[in-house]
């Protein structure tokens, strides 16, 4: 009891490289910091490797810059398991890039913001020298650090492996996952994520609900800029004969032909791709009179990239103000 | 004292018309709450299950805001004063993945201003817990040892202890209650603590506030609201005891046995003895319907005219 009752002797920490709520922060969830560190240098080194590779398979499977409208084609004949690790190796290092959303929302529902609500253990720092809005504030400072850091390495790194091979072996920019894993967009996503995820704990204050609601979050937000991706920037429409032959790289959205009528038919694909008098003999024997075609072109990527990182990042930041706003209703 | 200890007032928590809800439309878990707690007092806040004592405990720790009153803490709001404050929840929550030595560590992280790591040390090793334990493999009543250190490290002005004692042995409750009063008698820190185990408030405790349906029924020193009450036995009829107002009466043989409020001296065809805490409470909590009796220097100030 006597050493219980000698007097008081404030001690600080003493300096580290973390301190307060960085360190608190790191330590509570050091669990999921050796995974994103353990797969982050997985996906590096893997990203590394295929770049490595890159040359020799491409020299194996040939010339495909050819301006060709289906270069798609001139990988099947020359398929090797080489290529086939190069490609599916890209495809899936862009693919954990795409759906890493769906593992940060869980996680920050669940684990960063739910289960501390459910358990009590926010109420623990919120009882020491810690105001809730600090608290917040530090549970997303933290991984939004990580991840912006950690994801835009894997994208230029990416991107970098991705410019090493013809681009060809790994798919369109404009494919889902390779349009999300190649910009600044897959930050944004791991950032809403991150702010989708933790109001959900902090709405539903338990864990496993938190984590499912994330989940459906994180869906909806996928699955619905899919769908408008190629709606967020101005597309070109090009007619006549330049209709039939969109420049490399883009993005066809809508292709029709015009009849002597003055019918447009959409979706007609007549007398794509061909030239000269091949042309001259389609356009012979069909009713068509005019060509349209919808497309993004490759020059496009940037300000589509752009778009939708902004949006991206507005939702982000709109749920971590609801977020900050209901912690301050409910506890002062 | 500390060099962190600031100019104490002589009143701790004052509360007027405090009302809190859980959620929009449930019933008030506080209702129209008004009290004063004196620096420097040991309280002991009792009660009914569902009476509002964790409610009151979580909001005068800050964790809930109120939906209608004023509410002092130490001389400001509850969340002016958090770092003055110390709360050990009811279910005592610590994060199971850490050792004990990193759950003090994180105790000095969060509280640079004020943690005395020598102190909190101590709790721990008063316990014989190894610091390299984590605390998912401690039993509950180690838990709670190392809940309280986390509270004490911080060296609090007021304590707020939600049921602080209920898993531990009598040995570690006896231990633990007498570190908590010399830190208290020591440093005059206030504490507030809610129990079932009467005995050991009667111990500890020179302060009481007896809660019921979200109000105080009964605050005030201990020794003036025992001084208040009479324990009368003898022949008669509970309307034969006016003017005293009689708080709980009931048979014993052929007459009545009664606790009563005092209002002037007791007649002396009546037997009286003082009464023990535990029949104090007891006739209290059997008679919700008793009017509440709160000692001069535990009721609030009344409000301010510019309200």
């Amino acid at each position: 009891m006597s050493t219980l009752t000698a007097g008081p002797r404030p001690s600080g920490p003493s300096r580290r490289l973390t301190s307060g709520l960085t360190w608190t922060m790191l330590r509570l969830h050091r669990t999921a910091l050796f995974v994103w560190g353990g797969g982050l240098l997985t996906v590096l080194t893997a990203l590394v490797w295929i770049h490595e590779a890159g040359p020799g398979i491409r020299s194996a499977v040939g010339d495909c810059t050819a301006a060709d409208p289906f270069p798609m084609r001139c990988g099947f004949t020359h398929e090797s398991a080489a290529e086939q690790v190069h490609t599916y190796g890209l495809a899936l290092v862009s693919g954990c890039v795409t759906y890493l959303i769906y593992a940060i929302a869980v996680w920050a529902g669940a684990a960063l913001t739910g289960r501390e609500l459910e358990s009590g253990t926010a109420h623990l720092a919120w009882t020491q020298s810690v105001t809730p809005a600090r608290w917040l504030a530090a549970k997303l400072a933290v991984p939004a650090v990580l991840l912006t850091a950690g994801t835009t390495l894997a994208v230029l790194l990416c991107g970098w492996t991705r410019r090493a091979g013809d681009g060809e072996l790994a798919g369109g920019w404009f494919i889902t996952n390779v349009f999300i894993s190649s910009g600044p967009v897959a930050v944004a996503y791991a950032l809403a994520g991150l702010a989708l995820g933790a109001l959900a704990g902090l709405v539903l204050r338990r864990a496993l609900p938190a984590a499912a609601a994330a989940l459906a979050a994180a869906y909806v937000l996928h699955e619905v800029l899919d769908r408008f991706r190629m709606s967020l920037w101005p597309a070109v429409t090009t007619t006549g004969r330049a209709a039939l032959h969109v420049p490399y790289g883009s993005m066809l959205l809508e292709h029709g032909s015009v009849t002597a009528d003055g019918e447009r038919v959409n979706t007609s694909l007549a007398c794509v791709g061909t030239d000269g008098s091949a042309l001259e003999a389609c356009i012979r024997r069909g009713p068509w009179t005019d060509f349209w075609s919808t497309y993004q072109p490759q020059s496009h990527y940037w300000p589509l990239q752009l778009v939708e990182s902004g949006l991206l990042l507005a939702v982000a930041g709109l749920a971590t103000a609801v977020a900050f706003a209901l912690l301050r209703r409910r506890h002062g | 004292m500390s060099s962190t200890s600031t100019t104490r007032s002589t009143v701790a928590v004052e509360a007027r018309g405090l009302t809190v809800r859980h959620g929009r439309r449930a019933a008030a878990a506080l209702d129209d709450c008004s009290f004063r707690l004196p620096a420097g007092r040991v309280s002991a806040l009792v009660g009914p299950n569902g009476a509002g004592k964790s409610t009151l405990l979580a909001t005068l720790a800050g964790l809930l805001r109120p939906s209608a009153g004023t509410l002092t803490v130490l001389g400001a709001g509850p969340a002016e004063t958090r770092e003055r404050i110390a709360y050990l929840a009811q279910d005592k929550p610590l994060h199971p993945q850490l050792t004990i030595a990193e759950t003090l560590r994180m105790g000095a992280e969060l509280n640079p201003a004020r943690w005395d790591a020598a102190y909190a040390r101590a709790i721990i090793e008063q316990g014989k817990l190894a610091p390299g334990t984590k605390v998912r493999k401690l039993s509950g009543g180690q838990r709670t040892r190392v809940a309280l250190a986390l509270a004490l490290g911080k060296r609090p002005d007021l304590m707020l202890l939600d049921e602080p004692m209920a898993d531990l042995d009598p040995l570690a409750r006896h231990e633990l209650l007498g570190t908590l009063m010399a830190d208290a008698a020591e440093r005059g820190t206030t504490v507030l603590m809610s129990s079932h185990i009467v005995t050991e408030l009667a111990d500890a405790c020179d302060h009481l506030l007896l809660l019921g349906d979200g109000r105080i029924r009964l605050g005030g020193g201990l020794d003036d609201l025992l001084l208040a009450h009479t324990v009368v036995t003898g022949r008669g009829t509970p309307a034969e005891l006016a003017p005293h107002l009689v708080v709980e009466s009931r048979a014993a043989g052929r007459g009545l046995t009664a606790l009563i409020r005092n209002d002037g001296p007791v007649d002396e065809r009546w037997q009286a003895e003082p009464p023990s805490l535990e029949e104090l409470l007891l006739a209290h909590l059997r008679s919700p319907g008793t009017p509440a009796l709160i000692t001069p220097g535990t009721t609030a100030a009344p409000a301010a005219v510019t309200r």
